[in-house]
Order: C-alpha cells, then sequence, then structure tokens
C-alpha cells in the first residue's frame, strides 16, 4: 500500500465537512497519509508532494455546480507544474443538496483533467446533503461508503459509489429550513430577515 | 432598467460595443474579486449581501436584474475558468439558504431574480468530450441561476469578439 496524499479543496478548508471527510478517510488507508488543506497553501509545494504520492484524494464540496475555486487552482498549477509521477486520482466530493447526481458534472471534471494529463482514474464517492448529514444519525452511512471508498482505492479499482439521507424530498425541504432556520438564529437573524428577496438592499 | 442584458467577459474587448440602449458590460480582468470563503453570512447574517465588500457586491445584483445575459469566458477542464468561476461562486446572496423542489430536485429558493436568456460564450475548449461536459454545467446552472433559456456557443479564443457581436446583433433584431 503506498502513501495517501489527501487533499482538501474546500474554500473553508479547517471548520469544513470535507476535512471531517478526510479524517474519516486517512483512518481507512492501511499505509501512510498525508493530508493538506489546498486553502493557503504553497501550490507548487503541492505539486511536488503529489508527485511523491501513489494515491492522491480530491476532498471537495461542490460549487455553483462545479469544482471549487481553490481546487480548480491547484488543478490548473498541477497542469502546469507536472510532477514525474503521476498517483491515481480519486475524489470524495460533498453538496448540500440531496440529490447525490448533483455531483456528476464536477467528478466529472476531475475524470477529464485526469485523461488530459495523463493520471490514471481511481474511484469515487458523491454525498447528498452534506451540509447536514455528518450531524445526523445518518452519519454512519457515510462512514461506510467511506471505507468502500477506500477499499476501491486501495484495490486500483474504478468504482463509483453515492449516499445520502434516506429522506423524501419534502422531508428534506423541512429538515433543511429546520437546519437554517437554526443557524439563522444562532447569529441573531429571524426567519423573515432571511426570506428577504432584496439582494444588496441598501446598495453596494 | 427593466430589459437590462448584461454582458460580464473574462478578457477585455479590444473594440467598444455596438450602441445598443440597456447594455451594461462588466470586465472581469478589471475587478477585483476575492474567493467566496463559504461563510453563509449571505444567508444567516446579512441577507442578501455578502460580507466580502469587494467588487463582486456590484455585480451580482446586476446579474439578478438582468432579462439577457452573456457571459464570455475561457473552458478548463469542463467548466468555468477561475475568473468567471470565481464570480459565480459570490453570486449565492441572490439566493435564499431555504430548499423547494424544482424539477424534481432540491434546489434553492431565489431572491429578486429576473428570470433570464443566457448566452454562453465559450472558448478555448480542447476537444468535443469538454465541450460536452461544459453543456452538462450550463444544464445544471440553468436550475440554480434562473436561466428560462440558455445556449452555449463555442468559438475560437481568436474569433470571441465577432461572435459577442453576432449575439448582441441576433438579440437587438429578435
Ligand atoms: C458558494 C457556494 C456554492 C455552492 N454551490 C452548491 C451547488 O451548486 N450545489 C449544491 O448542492 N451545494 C452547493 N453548495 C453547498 C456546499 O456544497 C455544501 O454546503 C457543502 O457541505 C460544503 O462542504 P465543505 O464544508 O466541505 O466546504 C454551495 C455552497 C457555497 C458556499
Amino acid at each position: 500500500m503506498g502513501e495517501l496524499l489527501i487533499l482538501n479543496g474546500s474554500p473553508r478548508a479547517p471548520r469544513s465537512h470535507s476535512r471531517r471527510l478526510a479524517d474519516l478517510a486517512a483512518g481507512c488507508w492501511k499505509g501512510n497519509t498525508v493530508c493538506r488543506d489546498i486553502l493557503g497553501a504553497d501550490l507548487n509545494g503541492l505539486c511536488a508532494e503529489t508527485g511523491r504520492a501513489s494515491h492522491v484524494l480530491l476532498v471537495f464540496p461542490l460549487y455553483a455546480d462545479a469544482l471549487p475555486v481553490p481546487l480548480l487552482k491547484f488543478l490548473t498549477a498541477l497542469e502546469e507544474s507536472p510532477p514525474q509521477s503521476r498517483p491515481v486520482v480519486s475524489v470524495l466530493i460533498n453538496c448540500g443538496f440531496l440529490e447525490p447526481h448533483q455531483n456528476d458534472v464536477a467528478v466529472e471534471m476531475v475524470r477529464l483533467f485526469c485523461r488530459q494529463n495523463g493520471y490514471p482514474l481511481g474511484s469515487a464517492l458523491k454525498i447528498g446533503s452534506g451540509e447536514a448529514i455528518l450531524d445526523t444519525p445518518f452519519r454512519f452511512l457515510v462512514s461506510r461508503q467511506v471505507r468502500r471508498l477506500v477499499r476501491s482505492m486501495s484495490r486500483g479499482a474504478c468504482r463509483t459509489f453515492s449516499v445520502t439521507m434516506p429522506l423524501t424530498r419534502r422531508q428534506f425541504v423541512s429538515a433543511s429550513t429546520a437546519y437554517w432556520l437554526r443557524y439563522g438564529r444562532s447569529r441573531g437573524v429571524t426567519k423573515s430577515q432571511m426570506e428577504t428577496m432584496d439582494i444588496e438592499p441598501d446598495g453596494p | 432598467m427593466e430589459n437590462m442584458t448584461l454582458i460580464v467577459s473574462d478578457r477585455s474587448l479590444k473594440t467598444g460595443l455596438p450602441d445598443c440602449g440597456d447594455t451594461v458590460l462588466i470586465d472581469l480582468t478589471k475587478q477585483g474579486i476575492r474567493n467566496c470563503m463559504g461563510c453563509f453570512g449571505c444567508w444567516t447574517k446579512t441577507p442578501g449581501r455578502c460580507v466580502i465588500r469587494d467588487d463582486a457586491v456590484r455585480i451580482y445584483p446586476l446579474i439578478a436584474r438582468s432579462r439577457r445575459l452573456l457571459y464570455v469566458t475561457r473552458v478548463r477542464y469542463g467548466g468555468y475558468d477561475v475568473p468567471m468561476k470565481t464570480l459565480l461562486e459570490r453570486c449565492i446572496p441572490v439566493q435564499q439558504p431555504f430548499i423547494r423542489i424544482v424539477d424534481g430536485e432540491t434546489h434553492h429558493v431565489q431572491r429578486t431574480v429576473v428570470p433570464k436568456e443566457a448566452v454562453i460564450l465559450a472558448y478555448g475548449t480542447r476537444d468535443a468530450e469538454e465541450r460536452a461536459l461544459f453543456r452538462r454545467l450550463t444544464a445544471r446552472n440553468a436550475r440554480n441561476m434562473n436561466f428560462a433559456a440558455w445556449r452555449v456557443v463555442f468559438c475560437d479564443e481568436t474569433a470571441v469578439e465577432s461572435q459577442l457581436r453576432k449575439e448582441l446583433a441576433a438579440w437587438e433584431n429578435s
């Protein structure tokens, strides 16, 4: 089992769900693991580290249906400073909406990067309801899929897994409404304030 | 400006735009826009307002108000390249945190965002696979960005300005 480099592409890396997912994955890998946040990192240093790993796991949130900017910048840097040896690249993505398939395009973007730049494709895990699931009783479903992802990576397989809360869309709408109301309340903001239809009401 | 046409371009245009009424041009090369930091302040602290007070806060209200929207962007790995993507991530103040069901999927409730006709003028793609992926991306964006209709037009980097003129002329004449 070679070295696994886990790269967290979240724009809020230190307090991200991606960080917690990265920790879960690191706990399942039998060999050495190194975890890095892309945010604020020296990208050239990360490119060099990428060349030393046998596997890379990109852990990130879906942003505007695609890769978040820190990850996009890192992949661009990697294309500009390619390491001599190319690790297998796997993906662990989470999105806010219920449906894991909303992550499909972003996973394909990483795969396209790999094909364009000669990186072997690894496995992928797509998580729906990622903003909340780790703090619900459904967390075990995520842990189970992360274990399957890591097992698949260590076998060198190219498989895709997905997981979300086992709720209907309507149940998810009410659960997420309660989630955001609690979030607002903790910052002293009411439902009607959060529901404002105004954008930059006082002008920029 | 009830019928505003907005053009957001990731490259400076060498020649001016044809004079067409309510058209606003944003040249991203001249804007200072920082990355979204995922704080959700625009939903839970100052709803409808981003907490980062840079040039993006002038642009997302224009995107929300536009009836016709034209993005000019380089494509990278089947998505928008960094300048356009940075702006798009900063646009979430136009949505509420609350979720609704749209076309059988969960999506956010929009604040006052005019349904729009969008054209994405995309350059720098490497092959058909990348173009197909970019089309899939814009189809997903349409649900989150209130595109009533949208089209992706791929062109060569050298042909961006002439293609832009064609698209604007087509809108003028429609
Ligand atoms: C700017 C921005 C854009 C987002 N875009 C999407 C999106 O297109 N689809 C989605 O399901 N979730 C979207 N989300 C939600 C995040 O994917 C979700 O909150 C995720 O759990 C964040 O993970 P992290 O803590 O690892 O950064 C977006 C969040 C932000 C801040």
